[in-house]
């Protein structure tokens, strides 16, 4: 009798382990779907700040660091140098008093769009990866630099209110 | 009956692994293809997805339309109920956004086609930049730049500022142009979220003027 009880307590054991199975693929995949689903949509933000988090640069002096950027799919930003001045550029700019400051900033040239609905007019804008040199001073030591990134988003039929985003960057003045 | 229990954390364990290993590959690989095709991204647009429709779902159809009383470009103060008994298209713009400069002209020439009839439109300017009432210098820069759109697209119908602030009643403004079209009794009978085309504005402002 207590060999047969044992029997069912292991049968028992196993339905439940293949049950938390059958579960954790579900929520796994679940997971995944539903990030690719958010990708895909509006409600993602629309730029998000990839590397590097941490850079080490000689104190004092001006130096080029490389910021990497990706725009969500389906979406487009202003260029630095829109092609009409009602446009916002996007815009990377360092607070005072963080430690480092920004000397200058270099912008990728835009991509030439139209949109579907306006072929006639031409838009310089980011989509995809797209790279920012900063030439930045830092003092001696660590910094944590919250350095911002102003951009407006599109697609292509309707605008996202424009936003600036922080851009957290671990600055280590040697 | 107590190793049936270590052998069921254990397997939850690996489980766990398995699932956060997966997890960070499937990141990883997103991450390698985006920075893979970043070099060769043309600027090419992808359709919209499908949450992003034009004629959206709006919670205020068929209810009554938010009252508010903003001011124009001449300081006047002007309220949705003074426009009772017209079929009014509230529609909410921005200087910076390129769809709504192109919508504009159609707005124009329907408010030309059917004012006749009974028909405004209110264009709210919506900067999405909250400024605070004591932000003289942005108001200014703000009505500026209202003011040079309103000149160069001509528009003949009254334009109000600070849509920002009567955001949250009509469901967030979270992308421009938004449009709500509104009866003669100041119920919501549509809503488009985006641009469309002319003939579907064409067609909400003939359902407004009909009830």
């Amino acid at each position: 009798m207590e060999d047969l009880v044992s029997v069912l307590d292991v049968k028992k054991n196993l339905y439940a382990t293949a049950m938390v199975l059958v579960l954790g693929a579900v929520v796994a995949h679940g997971q995944i779907f539903s990030s690719a689903q958010s990708r895909s949509t509006l409600k993602t933000d629309p730029v998000a700040f990839l590397y590097p988090e941490n850079v080490t640069v000689p104190a004092g002096k001006p130096s080029a660091v490389e910021l990497h950027f990706r725009v969500a799919q389906g979406l487009h930003i202003n260029s630095h140098t829109p092609s009409d001045d009602y446009l916002i550029p996007t815009t990377f700019s360092i607070p005072d008093g963080a430690g480092a400051r920004l000397e200058a900033a270099s912008y990728p040239a835009g991509s030439t769009i139209s949109l579907p609905i306006d072929p006639k007019t031409k838009l310089s804008v980011y989509t995809g990866e797209f790279a920012i040199t900063a030439r930045i001073v830092a003092a001696a030591g660590n910094h944590a630099v919250q350095a911002k990134l102003r951009y407006q988003a599109c697609d292509q039929n309707e605008c996202l209110p424009p936003k600036t985003i922080t851009v957290p960057i671990q600055v280590t003045g040697k | 009956m107590r190793r049936n229990t270590l052998v069921l954390i254990a397997v939850l364990f690996i489980l766990a692994i398995f699932a956060w290993a997966g997890w960070a590959n499937w990141e990883y690989r997103q991450q390698a293809a985006a920075k893979l095709l970043a070099p060769t991204a043309k600027g090419e647009l992808v359709p919209s997805g499908a949450g992003d429709t034009m004629a959206f779902n709006s919670p205020l159809i068929g209810k009554a339309a938010p009252p508010f009383a903003l001011e124009d470009m001449n300081g006047k103060k002007v309220s949705l109920e003074s426009y009772r008994g017209k079929a009014v298209l509230i529609n909410f713009w921005a200087t910076w956004c390129g769809p709504c400069k192109i919508e504009t002209p159609w707005l124009v020439e329907l408010r030309g086609k059917y004012e006749a009839q009974g028909f405004e439109v209110l264009g709210v300017d919506t900067e999405g930049d909250d400024l605070k009432k004591s932000d003289l210098a942005g108001w200014a820069k703000d009505k500026g730049e209202i003011a040079k759109f309103v000149e160069q697209e001509k528009m003949p119908y009254p334009v109000l500022v600070d849509g920002d602030s009567i955001s949250e009643p009509y469901g967030g403004l979270d992308s421009l142009p938004t449009s709500f079209f509104v009866d003669r009794n100041g119920v919501v009978v549509a809503a488009m979220m985006g641009l469309t085309s002319e003939s579907e504005i064409e067609n909400n402002i003939r359902k407004a003027l009909a009830n």
